[in-house]
């Protein structure tokens, strides 16, 4: 009995049988039909991929996951305003399992020339403007995954921004996944789409209520058209039981920008890849990643940057913070392609253990064909200063409180990149608690 | 760009200084490789029944594996039923001395500018050629006997030590390592032995030149260095090869024994043929070197420079078994023409305070490919183990490329590693400065390489230090025009 291809399995079947029927669009379901027949080709990845070379997929396994049914219309607005941040703003999109609650949420007034929505809308009312943006050739990596998503693609957060539309405040997604019964799928896919000169500033955040088992497989796509601006912070506060994977693919066309700050506190297992394609000369890009894999967790980035132009500039930083038993696996590659002259590429990854039996698998890689440029990546593990310890120590302050103390030093250096007052509030909140917690 | 294309074209086309054959008779097997084969070998040999064992389990072991394909080279699909597995030089009886060595070997010494017969009256370096498969000559015998220092041909330590030879053969990289070090532990036709007893310090430093000769055979040598507790000893490894069209394929296997205190430093260059422009002909360098720091307060230190070869798959490693041990590894690895290297190290530290430093210095012009691979783990146990890697890259030309893939593994948190890599091209203010001061471009480029790699010829002793910087400077003398 082939009992490695039992989940694998478990999601061809998902994806050939699924809930949601064609869409009638015929692009699309072209699309999703090819995605599920690379499922079919796809094999379940192993220790022997290089991808998941240090990500073992074994707790995966278990778990029966069901498709979420119908919107969760029992939830009403006063259940998730523990999840609000703390100026008390009902988000202007909320997601629950993957799907639009509309009752939920609360979309601001937006300038002329933005449409923002749910996916499922958007595919209703404007499928013309999707169609080169969505599913485009080329899933972002983990592609069993994202194959996964690609074919059964429903509905998820669509922010699409005419041309040199500057959208000032900030918009706000809150994916909400629970467990209903039984373990469910969420698969919100997510599309933003700025055209040339357009700004914007997106929040996204994953959150749940208690110990809810789920599987949050999500896939973001972002195209920027020249000279556009997306600011784009994501906060990933799964339930402790919980397993979250995002792909997140963005296309950089000249001379935009894209600034990327995303912090995984939450899940039991998380893996979140970042594919970045400079597709135009003069564009600018930076990604801010802080992780916090507590006793028994996983937290795995993956990073492909491909500078496939001259001229562009990338730059990556991410620290995580390991206690318990918890594990953390870095994975950061940059291309730079022939005649990509002029790129400047910087990738940096800091990790601090906190505790005997944590474990830290980094793999921060260059992969340069052209002469003309200035890369570097380091990287570093360690532990807390003892130095820094005992000053703080002698100053009075307990072991406990110096070592959060120092671990929120350690995490601010990504925290205040985040532009959004109260995500950064609430990410540091979150911390504090991870860190209060004793540790295995 | 700084340095001109005229002056790249001149880099490519510049002609392998050492690219000459020398006529010798060979006694060669017929291409292919099966038991009855590794029967001959160990039969030739005079092996003791272990051996044969050994490389019956080794050849039965890598008949059930695959070749490897994840390092970043790329090469026409090897043919290893085509490869002659034995190739000794003719054999006519023991030479008894210089006298009796075939003068064309002594000839091709010569011409590498390795003076044997001057051995004696040369600044303490004795040398244990190799040509082809079988020692031919050692000096110095007599005066490393004093000391009790072992040093011989593989061979010759299967038959006079033959306990010392099954007590650390194939205990750092056993047959199954890979598949290379399988196919090597088959067939390894000779190489180095060197034991040096507790508290000796090797009185000189120890040197073996290697040399590819005869068309078609696929040299595997096998080199095995035992410090035992307290000793020390150094020993300078050395290739240069004649010009071929065909591929030659070179998997050899190098161990080191580090015991209680004991220290030894490797150092290495290697300037194999690299090919033709095109990337035609060329040596297959596909290496297994590990050093296993077994004891305490132990010390082993990698250096290499390594400028030929049309390919480089090679990862001098140190397990870090002992607490307070140190493992070491200095590197320079220059690609060009249509050279590919996929080089680094590895670090495992298992002791506790063990520490390790990692200096790796790539440079790559024309159309050459490098990549640092390396991999740095700390064991659970491994209490305030330290690791620093320096990791730097330097392209001359718009159509060469370095790759850096370090992997960290760290389950201790005491241990603390750092990592730094860059990637650039030479300086145009650096070279601007050093033209504003009346240097040549070749001059200016040569100065700001060798300094770019001196932290790594520090570390080479002086024999080597000299023809490590002669080596990179014929190298640039072509990449400057």
């Amino acid at each position: 009995m082939n009992t490695v291809g039992e989940p694998l399995d478990r999601f061809r079947e998902l994806a050939r049988n699924p809930a949601a029927p064609p869409t009638g669009i015929h692009w699309l379901d072209q699309r999703r039909d090819e995605a599920a027949a690379r499922l079919d080709r796809l094999s379940w990845p192993s220790r022997k991929d290089e991808g998941w070379r240090y990500t073992s997929l074994e707790p995966l396994r278990d778990p029966q996951f069901a498709p979420a049914a119908q919107p969760l219309s029992a939830l009403l607005p006063e259940d998730i305003e523990s999840l609000l941040l703390a100026n008390g703003r009902v988000p202007d999109l909320v997601f629950a399992n993957g799907r639009f609650a509309p009752a939920l949420s609360n979309p601001r007034a937006l300038p002329d020339g933005v449409w923002m929505g749910s996916l499922a809308r958007a595919l209703r009312e404007k499928p013309e403007a999707l169609k080169d943006h969505l599913a485009r050739a080329g899933d972002p990596v983990d592609s069993l995954f994202a194959a996964l998503n690609t074919a059964l693609i429903e509905d998820g957060a669509a922010l699409l921004v005419a041309e040199g539309t500057v959208i000032e405040a900030p918009i706000e997604v809150l994916y909400l996944s629970l467990e209903v019964e039984q373990p469910v799928i969420a698969q919100p896919r997510n599309l933003i789409v700025l055209q040339a000169g357009a700004q914007a500033t997106l929040i996204e955040r994953y959150a749940s209520f208690g110990p809810s088992l789920y599987f949050n497989n999500l896939v973001t796509e972002v195209v920027l058209g020249q000279g556009a601006v997306l600011v784009h912070e994501r906060l990933q506060e799964e339930s402790r039981n919980a397993f979250h994977l995002a792909g997140l693919s963005a296309r950089l066309d000249a001379h935009s920008r894209y600034h990327c700050v995303t912090a995984a506190l939450g899940s039991a297992w998380s893996r979140t890849s970042l594919q970045l394609r400079f597709a135009g000369e003069g564009a600018e890009s930076r990604l801010d990643g802080l992780y916090f894999a507590g006793d028994g967790k996983l937290v795995d980035h993956h990073l492909d940057v491909e500078h496939a132009v001259p001229g562009c500039s990338s730059e990556e930083t991410f620290r995580g913070i390991l206690d318990g038993r918890g594990v953390a696996v870095f994975d950061g590659r940059v291309l730079v392609a022939q005649d990509a002259q002029q790129t400047s590429a910087h990738l940096h990854n800091a990790n601090l253990m906190l505790s005997r039996n944590a474990e830290v698998d980094t793999k921060p890689q260059l992969e340069i064909y052209a002469d003309d440029v200035q890369c570097s990546h380091g990287t570093t593990v360690g532990q807390l200063e003892p130095e820094a310890m005992f000053y703080l120590r002698s100053r009075g302050i307990s072991e406990p409180e110096a070592r959060k103390m120092l671990c929120v030093g350690f995490a601010q250096e990504i925290l205040e990149r985040f532009s959004h007052a109260p995500l950064r509030e609430r990410a540091e909140r979150i911390i504090r608690q991870r860190l209060s917690r004793p540790s295995g | 760009m700084a340095v001109g294309s005229d002056q790249l074209d001149a880099l490519v086309e510049q002609g392998y200084e050492h690219g000459f054959v020398s006529d010798v008779d060979s006694d060669t097997f017929t291409p292919g490789l099966n038991e009855e084969v590794v029967r001959s070998i160990s039969a030739i040999k005079a092996e003791p029944a272990f051996m044969r064992e050994q490389r019956l389990a080794a050849l039965r072991h890598w008949l059930t594996l695959k070749e490897p394909n994840w390092a970043s080279v790329h090469h026409p699909k090897i043919d290893y039923q085509a490869i002659s597995y034995y190739s000794a030089p003719k054999p006519k009886q023991g030479p008894q001395s210089l006298e009796e060595i075939d003068p064309e070997i002594l000839a091709t010494y010569q011409k590498l500018g390795i003076p044997l017969e001057e051995q004696k009256a040369l600044a303490g370096v004795a040398v244990d050629a190799v040509f082809d498969s079988v020692s031919v000559a050692t000096t110095f015998r007599g005066k490393l006997a004093e000391a009790g220092v072992i040093f011989c041909s593989i061979s010759e330590a299967l038959r006079e030590h033959p306990d010392l030879v099954e007590r650390y053969l194939g205990s750092v990289v056993p047959h199954t390592d890979n598949f290379f070090a399988a196919l090597n532990s088959a067939v390894f036709s000779d190489g180095t032995f060197v034991y040096v007893p507790p508290g000796v310090r090797c009185p000189m430093e120890l040197s073996t030149y290697f040399r590819i000769n005869a068309a078609n055979t696929g040299q595997f040598e096998r080199t095995l260095i035992v410090a035992d507790a307290g000793s020390y000893v150094s020993y300078l490894e050395g290739c240069t090869a004649p010009m071929r069209d065909e591929n030659q394929l070179h998997a050899a296997v190098v161990e080191l024994v580090a015991l209680e205190d004991a220290q030894i430093k490797y150092s290495t260059v290697q300037n194999w043929y690299p090919g033709d422009a095109q990337g035609k002909g060329g040596i297959y360098n596909f290496v297994t070197k590990r050093g296993d720091c077994r004891g305490a307060r132990s010390r082993i230190s990698w250096t290499q420079v390594e400028t030929g070869s049309a390919i480089t798959w090679k990862y001098p490693s140190c397990i870090l078994r002992g607490d307070e041990s140190v493992g070491e590894f200095y590197s320079v690895a220059v690609t060009k023409g249509r050279q590919q290297a996929d080089t680094g190290t590895k670090m495992i530290h298992l002791g506790r305070n063990s520490r390790s430093t990692i200096v790796s210095k790539g440079i790559s012009a024309g159309h050459g490919q490098n990549a640092y691979r390396g991999l740095v783990r700390m064991a659970q146990r491994a209490e305030h183990a330290r690791n620093h890697t320096q990791c730097d890259s330097l392209l001359i030309g718009d159509r060469c490329a370095a790759h850096t893939f370090p992997y960290i593994e760290v389950k201790n948190p005491t241990a603390k590693v750092e990592h730094e890599a860059t990637t650039s091209k030479i300086g145009e203010d650096q070279l601007f400065y050093c033209r504003s001061r009346g240097l040549s471009e070749e001059d200016a480029v040569s100065m700001i390489v060798n300094g770019f790699c001196k932290e790594v010829f520090k570390e080479l002793p002086m024999e080597f230090a000299v023809e490590a910087q002669k080596l990179l400077s014929i190298t640039l003398e072509g990449a400057v025009g």
